[in-house]
C-alpha cells in the first residue's frame, strides 16, 4: 500500500491510496463519514482500461478541529476494532 | 468434449456430479430436475451446465 | 467507536451457510462480500509440466480443466504463502482421470476437495501423466483462485400481519427470498416456497428491511469451510487497516 499525497490544507486532504480497490475504498470512506470530526470524505476510482490515473484518490474535509491525517488514521483504527468485533462475534456464533 | 468443471457463472464446482447425472437421467429414466435437486444442483446457472452438456470424446477419438 | 455485532447462523453445512448479522454497516457488509470472493487466496494448479498426454485433448486444455479442480487449502501460516505443491497424475486407459487420481506431495493438507470431477476419459493405449505445481493466489486474478462462489446478502425482512384480507379480495402471491423475521422468529423463505401468501393465508402482512441487519449466503468451492472463508475475509480487511494506520504515521 503506497500512499501519495495530491493536495493538503489544514481541512482538506487528497490522498492516492496504490493498489486498492472498493473492497477496502469503501469500508474506509464508510469509516471516515461515522467519523465525528469529518464532513465529507469520498473516493474516485477510474476503470482499468482508462489508462492514466487507476488507482483511487480518496478526498476528505475535516471540520478543522483535526489534522486530516489523523482522522485518516482513525478511521483506519476503527476499522480494526470493527474487523475484530466482527470477528469475536462471529467466532462466538460459530 | 468433456463436461465443464466449474459454472460458467458462479463457480461452483458442477463436474463432481456429472456422471451420477448422467446415469440416472440420460441412460435412466429419472426425472433430470429431480436428480439436480438430489445431487443440490441448486441454481440454474449450474443446472443448465449440466442439462445442456454432451460428451464429444466418443465422436473425436477416431480422429487423433 | 461502539460496533455492537450479533451473528446468528440461520442454516449450516460445512460448505454452504446463511449467517444473519445484525448491527452491521452497508459498506462494512460489502467489503466482507467482496473480501471473500476476490481477496482471500486458495491454492489452485497453475503451471503443468505434460510427461505424455496422448489423449483426445489438448496440453492446454486439460491444463485448464486440472486449474479448476479446487484443492483444500490450508491457512498461509500452516504453510508458506510462496510455497508450492505438487501433485501429480498418472492414468492409463481404457479408463478415465478422476480429480481423485491426483497425488499429492503433502497429502495431509493438500488434497483436491472433489474427488468425481473427470478431467479426460482415456481411450485404449491413451495415457496421462503430468505433474502439476499448486500456488496461492487471488480470485481477482483467476477464477480458480476464487474461494466464494455465488456469495451475496439481503437485508432481513421483517413481517407483521395487519389483519384479514377483505373477505372477497383475490389474493395475490407474495414472493419474497431470503429470510424473514416474525416476531422474532428467523424463517428462510425455501419453507414456504418464498410465497408468503402460503404462509400467512388470508392475511394482510407489510414486509420491511430491517436496517443494518443482513443475511449473508456463503458458500465455498470446498477449498476450505465457510467459517474459515469468513474469517480469513476479515483478517484480510484488517491486515490491509493496519497498513494503512503504519503507512499514514510515516
Amino acid at each position: 500500500m503506497e500512499l501519495r499525497v495530491t493536495e493538503r490544507t489544514d481541512e482538506e486532504l487528497s490522498i492516492e491510496i496504490a493498489g486498492e480497490d472498493h473492497t477496502f475504498m469503501n469500508v474506509l470512506k464508510g469509516s471516515l463519514l461515522e467519523h465525528e470530526h469529518i464532513n465529507a470524505a469520498t473516493y474516485d476510482i477510474n476503470p482499468e482500461q482508462s489508462g492514466g490515473q487507476t488507482d483511487p484518490i480518496l478526498t476528505l474535509k475535516t471540520d478543522g478541529s483535526i489534522e486530516p491525517i489523523d482522522a485518516l488514521e482513525e478511521a483506519a483504527g476503527d476499522i480494526r476494532t470493527k474487523a475484530a468485533d466482527f470477528k469475536s462475534a462471529f467466532e462466538a456464533a460459530a | 468434449m468433456m463436461v465443464p468443471v466449474r459454472c460458467f457463472t458462479c463457480g461452483t464446482v458442477v463436474a463432481e456430479h456429472w456422471e451420477e447425472f448422467e446415469e440416472r437421467a440420460r441412460e435412466g429414466d429419472e426425472d433430470p430436475a429431480e436428480v439436480l435437486d438430489d445431487l443440490g444442483v441448486d441454481r440454474f446457472c449450474c443446472r443448465r451446465m449440466l442439462v445442456s452438456h454432451t460428451d464429444l470424446v466418443d465422436v473425436v477419438s477416431p480422429y487423433q | 467507536m461502539a460496533s455492537d455485532y450479533d451473528v446468528e447462523f440461520v442454516e449450516r453445512t460445512e460448505r454452504e451457510a446463511r449467517i444473519l448479522v445484525r448491527g452491521i454497516t452497508p459498506a462494512f457488509a460489502n467489503g466482507i462480500r467482496r473480501a471473500m470472493v476476490a481477496d482471500v487466496p486458495t491454492l489452485a494448479i497453475d503451471t503443468v509440466r505434460f510427461i505424455e498426454n496422448s489423449s483426445v485433448m489438448f496440453d492446454e486444455q486439460l491444463g485448464l480443466r486440472l486449474g479448476l479442480v479446487p484443492l483444500t487449502t490450508p491457512t498461509p501460516e500452516e504453510f508458506g504463502d510462496d510455497d508450492v505443491v505438487t501433485l501429480s497424475i498418472d492414468v492409463e486407459g481404457p479408463a478415465t482421470a478422476y480429480s481423485g487420481d491426483l497425488v499429492s506431495s503433502e497429502p495431509d493438507l493438500v488434497k483436491p476437495a472433489d474427488e468425481n470431477v473427470p478431467i479426460i476419459q482415456l481411450k485404449d493405449d491413451q495415457r496421462l501423466e503430468a505433474e502439476a505445481e499448486a500456488v496461492y493466489d487471488h480470485g481477482k486474478n483467476h477464477a480458480k483462485h476464487q474461494g466464494g462462489v455465488a456469495v451475496g446478502y439481503r437485508h432481513l425482512q421483517r413481517v407483521t400481519v395487519d389483519g384479514d384480507l377483505p373477505e372477497f379480495e383475490e389474493e395475490e402471491s407474495q414472493i419474497v427470498r431470503g429470510v424473514i423475521e416474525d416476531d422474532g422468529e428467523l424463517i428462510p423463505t425455501s419453507e414456504f416456497g418464498h410465497d408468503l401468501t402460503e404462509r400467512y393465508p388470508g392475511k394482510d402482512v407489510t414486509v420491511e428491511d430491517v436496517p443494518n441487519a443482513f443475511v449473508f449466503h456463503v458458500e465455498t468451492d470446498g477449498s476450505f469451510a465457510v467459517e474459515e472463508l469468513v474469517t480469513r475475509a476479515v483478517d484480510s480487511i484488517d491486515d490491509r487497516a493496519a497498513e494503512l494506520e503504519d503507512a499514514v504515521q510515516l
